[in-house]
């Protein structure tokens, strides 16, 4: 994109954003929950890379899911929006699905790559960020992709996005099969957009935490003049800004290196994420203290939203174990 | 910071550059160190013959004796040095960039060529036994006269000043001006009559710092640095290029160990205890996540952005990346620790290279700034929070 045409773009998703976020647990509910998917559908995102060449690269696609990620959002943007329509740009399937419905992904029962786990047979897969979403797709391994039919409501600790089982009645609908290289772009990209609605959750939690600080009073001062208070956000301002950094140029990667390079880079990005994002959301709480503790604070729910974002795809110790070793040079 | 779409990429000329370096170092075989030669010494001839070929100062403009590229480009340089395992480019980039941003055009012109060149070699004049992360509390005074300022004081930490001819100096010029703005800036011959250069031995061995006594020394109003107190903009300055692990050249010496740390995983993997994997792991995600931030700043600085107090940042990230890395390390080659006795050099006995670079890593996080004084300038000078009081 133009860098004009991507930043009315980007502002035209702040305003959905700041109009539709959750200001409070309470405010999770089922009609609420449809109104905001259909407005982001109203955006058109889904399009963003189904021309040839993509008209958004990767890292722009990344900036939006850290916008995201910025605001309690139950909308399902990196599923239905980002992930499976990358999977059928791969496939050169024009339409989202043959009865043209709306798809997202499904994970492994732990929410990690599937097949990645040794028993993740398909009757126990989970359809993830399903909201607006009527099937899942599925990639094996060796590439293959399938479409699921939805199940159950599966809930999850995290509040706003939306998990499913998958139906085990119907049988999987072969979609097509991704080649080496193509399955890892797709996991890099997946690693990529998960990384940086989690960079944006964090990132934004700390800022209102410094805002707090300026504001809350103690001792007959604000807490954030207290050294003690401004060396926990600072060190929370290093690891948002490490998790940027790493996730922005994982991002990058993909719309410049070889696939390879990229899935190397974004296994980086999302194993500095898993420990960062949670660290810096540790520490926002913390300043917020009591009151960050409340059902009503939207503390939690970017606690819930990283908690299990951190899990998702590919754990700390999966991508510790094989990022210790050289790639192997195909 | 950008929240839009930035270039990670190199410079489309860089390969280039980087195949003329690799033509240039097969016809330059590194010198030899000789017996007894200190190691800066030995450096300062490596210097030299670096900047015969031109690979000295790349990112500084071409009128003051550099080649008007980007820091990226000297970057490419340093990476090529540590992949063959050769001494890295001389680390002047910070002092250039103090003069390059405060120094006069006659200054510029006098003293930059000559510094790329090597010709004349400069140390920074900084902290004192009573200001160390205290800094603008320094006691060093230049007492304005007519044509010259005489000073008088101590500096400590002054890294190899017993090799050097030029010291970038602070001292106070006015007492009476809060102390941020009482500080000036000076190039002080070392030569002159009052200075004395002590050197004071460091725990990995090595003579690196010196301690600078200086005894009402005169220096020339023509070799103050910017207006009168222009001294802490300077030093600020400065630091700030000292912190990110660009500028310094550190980036290729982690990566080399990393990788060794990496090999080592694939060969013993069968020996390594889980944890230990997951930390050599983890070592590998700090350094690509410390070389993605680099490439960030740099693209951002190639925008327009001068070096700030965002450079505290860098600095944590790179203090973060080294020290985990050499505590890694010697846990992956215990034997490393035990070499001291068989050393045959005295002077670093206890000290093999890999426990000397352990060693200095925990000066990391007190060097520049110490990580506690990093943290208050993130605090204040980038989140906006109050002072206390």
């Amino acid at each position: 994109m133009e860098a004009e045409e991507f930043l009315l773009v980007r502002d035209m998703f702040r305003a959905f954003a700041v109009r539709f976020r959750i200001g409070s647990a309470d405010e999770v509910k089922p009609t609420a929950r449809t109104t905001a998917q259909e407005a982001l559908g109203e955006l058109g995102l889904a399009g963003l890379r189904r021309s040839s060449p993509p008209a958004a690269t990767v890292q722009e696609c990344a900036l939006l899911a850290e916008e995201h990620g910025r605001q309690p959002l139950t909308t399902s943007l990196v599923g239905t929006v980002l992930l499976a329509p990358e999977l059928l740009r791969l496939l050169e399937r024009a339409e989202p699905s043959a009865h043209g419905g709306t798809p997202t992904i499904a994970l492994a029962h732990d929410l990690r790559f599937p097949g990645s786990a040794p028993d993740s047979s398909p009757s126990r897969l989970l359809a993830w960020d399903c909201e607006g979403a009527d099937s899942a797709l599925c990639v094996t391994p060796d590439g293959t992709v399938t479409a699921l039919e939805l199940g159950a409501t599966a809930p999850g600790i995290d509040l706003l996005r939306d998990i499913r089982s998958t139906s085990s009645e119907s049988p999987a609908r072969v979609l097509g099969r991704l080649d080496a290289q193509e399955y890892r772009h797709w996991q890099a990209y997946a690693l990529v957009m998960m990384s940086s609605e989690l960079v944006g959750a964090a990132g934004s939690f700390v800022r209102l935490s410094v805002e707090y600080a300026r504001e809350r009073r103690q001792y007959g001062r604000a807490i954030g003049s207290f050294q003690a208070v401004q060396h926990l956000l600072a060190d929370a301002t290093v690891l948002v800004e490490a998790c940027t950094s790493a996730t922005r140029y994982a991002a990058w990667c993909l719309d410049n290196e070889s696939p390879a390079r990229a899935l190397t880079a974004a296994r980086v990005a999302k194993a500095e994420v898993n420990a960062s994002a949670l660290d810096a959301v540790y520490t926002g709480m913390q300043v917020f203290g009591g009151i960050a503790q409340t059902w009503e604070h939207i503390a939690h729910l970017y606690l819930r939203k990283v908690r299990l974002g951190a899990m998702t795809l590919a754990t700390t110790a999966d991508l510790l174990t094989t990022l210790a070793q050289p790639e192997l040079t195909r | 910071m950008t929240d839009t779409p930035l270039d990670f990429g190199d410079p489309a000329d860089l390969d280039r550059l980087r195949r003329r370096f690799r033509a240039w170092l097969a016809d330059h075989p590194l010198p030899e160190r000789l017996p007894d030669e200190p190691v800066p010494v030995f450096l300062h001839r490596w210097h030299r013959l670096l900047h015969s070929g031109g690979w000295v100062g790349l990112d500084v403009p071409v009128q003051y004796g550099g080649q008007g590229l980007s820091a990226l480009h000297q970057v490419a340089i340093s990476d090529e040095l540590g992949a063959c395992r050769a001494p890295g480019v001389p680390r002047i980039g910070y002092l250039a960039h103090a003069l390059l941003e405060f120094g006069s055009e006659e200054q510029r012109r006098r003293w930059l060529p000559r510094m790329l060149a090597g010709d004349d070699v400069w140390c920074q004049g900084f902290s004192e036994p009573g200001a160390g992360s205290d800094l603008a509390g320094m006691s060093t005074v230049a007492t304005p006269h007519e044509d010259h300022y005489t000073v008088r004081g101590q500096k400590l930490w002054t890294s190899y000043a017993q090799y050097s001819g030029l010291c970038l100096l602070l001292a106070r010029t006015d007492r009476s001006a809060p102390a941020h703005r009482s500080i000036s800036a000076f190039a002080l011959p070392l030569d002159r009559p009052g200075v004395t250069v002590r050197p004071l031995r460091a725990a990995n061995g090595d003579d690196e710092f010196c301690e600078l006594f200086l005894d009402d020394v005169r220096i020339a109003r023509s070799e103050r640095i910017g207006a009168e107190g222009d001294g802490w903009p300077l030093a600020m300055t400065t630091v700030s290029y000292e912190r990110n692990a660009l500028d310094t050249g550190h980036l290729s010496k982690y990566g080399l160990l990393v990788e060794r740390l990496r090999r080592t995983a694939r060969e013993r993997r069968a020996d390594l205890p889980d944890g230990l994997l997951s930390e050599i792991g983890r070592c590998f995600v700090d350094y690509e996540v410390l070389a993605a931030h680099a490439r960030r700043r740099t693209a951002e600085r190639l925008g327009g952005q001068l070096a700030g107090p965002e450079s505290s940042i860098d600095k944590l990230l790179m203090t973060r990346t080294e020290q985990r890395l050499y505590e890694t390390a010697l846990k992956v080659f215990p034997e490393e620790q035990l070499r001291g006795e068989e050393a045959e050099d005295e002077e670093r006995a206890g000290a093999g290279e890999l426990f000397g670079d352990y060693l200095y890593s925990r000066a990391a996080s007190v060097y520049g700034g110490t990580s506690q004084i990093q943290r208050n300038i993130i605090a204040k000078r980038v989140l906006g929070l109050p002072s206390g009081n």
